[in-house]
C-alpha cells in the first residue's frame, strides 16, 4: 500500500466517522422509540421492545396519546405540503425558464431569489405577520404559512433548475423550430418533457421543506387553527413531559422525508434506463436528434439527483 | 426558417460562461440582423421572458419584499395597546434607542455571533476532508453521488426532530454520552455543559449545517482537475504546496459559499435553539419571539430584526471579501 491508498482510506474512514456523527442522534432516538411501557426519554433502554409508543401515535384509546391531534396535524401538514410542492415547482420552473436568455437586471434577480435562501425563518415568519396584520388580515395556515414556505422552496428548486439548464443542449429546440414545430409545440413536446425529472425534483424540494418547517410557520397559523405536525412536535417539547411517542413520531416523519428521497432517486434512474433501452420514440425520431435527447435527459435525470 | 443562435443566447449560471459565449458568438447571425428581424425579435423574447418571470415575480414580492419592508416599517413604528395590528403608524426612532440601551439583547447578538463564529469554522475543518474525499478521492461518478446523497439525506429531514434527537437521546445530562463517559470513568462526568448550554447548541449547530459548508466544497472541488495534482506531484511539490497552490484556489468560492450559509443559517436560528438551549440559552431569534408573542412589542421586535439583519449583511459582506464569487466561480 502505497502513500495515496493511505490517505484515501484515512479519509474513507473519517468519511464513515462523518455519517455515524450526522446519523446517530436519530437512530438513537429511533431505538428509544421501541421500548417498553416504562420507557422514558433517555438511556438505559426500558425493556421490553414493543410498539406501545408507535401503537399510542395511532391509537387515542392509549392513555395520554396525542393521537387525534397527531392525525390532524398530519393531515393538515400532508396537504400543505403537497400545494407548496406543487407551487414551487410551477414558480420555480418559470423563473428558470426566464434566467435561461440574458436580460438587463438577471444580477439583481439572482441575489433576489437568493434572497429567498438567505433570509431567516422565523424573521420572514415576523415580516409577513406584519404585512398581514397591517392588511388587517390573520395569519392563516394557507394565506400565510403556505406562502413562507413556498418562499422557502423556491431558491432550492430555482438552483436544481439552472443544474439541469446548463447541462441542456439548446441544439434540440432549435432543431424543432427548424423542423417547423412552433414555440409552444417545441416547449410542450420537446422542453417539458427533456426537463420534467427536474422540476419533479423541485416539487420534492418544496414538499419535505414544507414538511419539517419549524421557524417559517410558528407565527403564520394561528392558534386555532390545526397545527402542522412540526408544529405539533413543538408544542410537545415545549410543554407536555416528554415521552418516547415524541420519538416515534419523529422517527415517523423523518421516514416520510427519507421516503421522498428515495422516491426520487427511484424515478431518476428509472427515466436513466428507460431513455437508455428504449428505441428513440417517435418525436425524437421525428426530429432527428435521439442520440442527442438521450444525452440531455440522462444528464438532467443525474443532476437532479 | 426562424431559428437563430444571436438571440437565443442560452443562460449558463456556473462556470463555463464565456467559455460557452465565446462558442456561440463564432456564428452570430448577420444575415438576419441585417433583415432587420433580429430587433424586432429582441422585444418579442423580452416579452416572453417578462412573461416567464411573472408568477414567481409577484409571489416573491408578495411574500418575501413585502413583509421584509414592512420589518424595517414597523421597527419604525409605534407601540399601541389599543390597536388591533399593535401598532400605528407614527413615526419614531424609540424602538431602536431603548434596543441601544439593552444590553440582555446586546449580550445575545455578541454570543450568538461568537456562536456562529466557532460553528462556521469548525463547519470547515470537519466539513473539508469530506468534501475532499468525495471529490477527490472516490473514483467513479456513481459512487460519488451515492456517497453524497448518503450524506444529504439529513438535510430533508426536519431540524426540530434532529434537535430533539440530539438533545435527549445523545446529549444532555443524563444522556447517551454523559452515560458512556461516566462509565468509562472519565473524571468529572457527567459532564453539566452537555446539558441545556451554549456549547451544547454550537455543537449541535455544527451537527445540524455542517451539509451546508460540504455541498458547496463539494462541488467546487469537484472543478479540481485530477491531472493537474498528479502534474504538481510530478513536478515534485509537496503536498503542503499542492494543497495550497492547487486546490485552494479552486476551492475558495465554496469556503466563502459555505460560510455565507452557515453564519446566515446559526444567526438566525431559532427553534432549535429553543430545543437544546432549554430556556438556559437564548438567541436574537428567541429573543425577537419573545417580544413578539409573549410581551406583543411588534416594534421592538422588529427593530431587533433590522438588526440582525443589519449584522448579517455586515457578515456576509466581510466573508465575501475572502473571494471574488463572481470571479472565481
Amino acid at each position: 500500500m502505497n502513500r495515496r491508498d493511505w490517505s484515501k482510506w484515512g479519509l474513507g474512514a473519517y468519511f464513515v466517522v462523518f455519517l455515524a456523527f450526522l446519523y446517530a442522534p436519530m437512530i438513537l432516538m429511533g431505538v428509544l422509540s421501541f421500548q417498553g411501557p416504562f420507557g422514558s426519554i433517555t438511556w438505559p433502554f426500558q425493556g421490553p421492545v414493543s410498539l406501545e409508543w408507535w401503537k399510542s401515535l395511532f391509537d387515542a384509546n392509549v392513555p395520554g396519546s396525542h393521537a387525534d391531534e397527531i392525525r390532524a396535524s398530519g393531515e393538515v401538514s400532508l396537504w400543505m405540503s403537497l400545494a407548496a410542492g406543487a407551487i414551487v415547482s410551477v414558480v420555480a420552473f418559470t423563473l428558470s425558464m426566464a434566467f435561461r436568455r440574458k436580460f438587463r437586471g438577471e444580477g439583481a434577480f439572482f441575489y433576489l431569489v437568493m434572497l429567498a435562501l438567505m433570509t431567516p425563518g422565523f424573521l420572514l415568519a415576523l415580516g409577513t405577520q406584519l404585512f398581514w396584520s397591517w392588511l388587517g388580515e390573520a395569519p392563516s395556515l394557507w394565506k400565510t404559512a403556505l406562502g413562507a414556505n413556498v418562499i422557502w422552496g423556491i431558491p432550492f428548486g430555482f438552483l436544481v433548475m439552472l443544474a439541469v439548464w446548463n447541462r441542456y443542449d439548446e441544439g434540440i429546440e432549435e432543431a424543432a423550430r427548424d423542423l417547423g414545430a412552433d414555440q409552444k409545440r417545441t416547449f410542450r413536446e420537446v422542453t417539458l418533457p427533456l426537463v420534467w425529472t427536474g422540476i419533479f425534483g423541485c416539487f420534492l424540494f418544496g414538499f419535505t421543506l414544507a414538511w419539517n418547517d419549524y421557524d417559517r410557520s410558528i407565527l403564520l397559523v394561528s392558534g386555532s387553527e390545526i397545527q402542522t405536525l412540526p408544529l405539533t412536535i413543538g408544542g410537545l417539547t415545549f410543554t407536555g413531559a416528554i415521552r418516547p411517542d415524541l420519538y416515534a413520531l419523529g422517527t415517523a416523519t423523518t421516514l416520510v422525508s427519507l421516503g421522498a428521497i428515495v422516491l426520487l432517486l427511484v424515478v431518476a434512474s428509472v427515466r436513466l434506463r428507460f431513455v437508455g433501452r428504449r428505441p428513440a420514440p417517435a418525436i425524437e425520431e421525428e426530429l432527428g436528434v435521439a442520440e442527442g435527447l438521450d444525452m440531455g435527459a440522462a444528464r438532467g435525470a443525474a443532476d437532479s439527483k | 426558417m426562424s431559428s437563430s443562435s444571436g438571440d437565443g443566447r442560452p443562460k449558463l449560471d456556473i462556470g463555463g460562461i464565456e467559455q460557452a459565449e465565446e462558442i456561440l458568438e463564432q456564428r452570430p447571425p448577420k444575415a438576419e440582423a441585417a433583415q432587420g428581424e433580429a430587433a424586432r425579435k429582441q422585444s418579442g423574447r423580452r416579452g416572453l421572458t417578462a412573461l416567464w418571470a411573472a408568477p414567481g415575480f409577484l409571489w416573491l414580492g408578495f411574500y418575501l419584499i413585502a413583509p421584509l419592508v414592512f420589518i424595517v416599517l414597523v421597527s419604525f413604528w409605534t407601540y399601541q395597546v389599543g390597536a388591533s395590528s399593535g401598532f400605528v403608524s407614527n413615526w419614531t426612532l424609540e424602538n431602536y434607542s431603548e434596543l441601544f440601551h439593552d444590553s440582555v439583547y446586546w449580550d445575545n447578538m455578541l454570543s450568538s455571533f461568537y456562536r456562529s463564529l466557532i460553528a462556521v469554522v469548525a463547519c470547515l475543518l470537519f466539513g473539508f476532508p469530506v468534501a475532499y474525499f468525495l471529490a477527490l478521492k472516490v473514483n467513479s461518478l456513481r459512487n460519488q453521488i451515492a456517497l453524497f446523497i448518503l450524506a444529504l439525506a439529513p438535510f430533508w429531514t426536519s431540524y426540530l426532530t434532529r434537535s430533539v434527537a440530539w438533545t435527549y437521546p445523545l446529549m444532555g445530562r443524563e444522556g447517551g454520552l454523559n452515560q458512556v463517559l461516566g462509565k468509562l470513568g472519565v473524571p468529572g462526568a457527567p459532564f453539566e455543559q452537555l446539558g441545556f448550554s451554549g456549547l451544547s447548541v454550537t455543537l449541535a449547530m455544527i451537527q445540524l449545517y455542517i451539509l451546508f459548508m460540504v455541498t458547496p466544497l463539494f462541488f467546487t472541488l469537484s472543478q479540481v482537475d485530477r491531472t493537474a495534482l498528479e502534474a504538481a506531484r510530478d513536478l515534485g511539490g509537496n503536498w503542503l504546496r499542492t494543497f495550497r497552490e492547487v486546490i485552494m484556489p479552486q476551492a475558495m468560492p465554496g469556503v466563502v459559499i459555505g460560510s455565507i450559509f452557515i453564519f446566515v443559517l446559526t444567526m438566525g436560528e431559532y427553534g432549535t435553539v429553543r430545543v437544546i438551549g432549554g430556556n438556559v440559552i437564548s438567541s436574537v431569534g428567541t429573543i425577537v419571539q419573545s417580544k413578539v408573542e409573549i410581551a406583543v412589542q411588534y416594534p421592538q421586535g422588529a427593530a431587533s430584526a433590522v438588526l440582525l439583519v443589519v449584522a448579517l449583511v455586515v457578515g456576509v459582506f466581510v466573508i465575501t471579501r475572502f473571494s471574488n464569487l463572481r470571479e472565481d466561480l
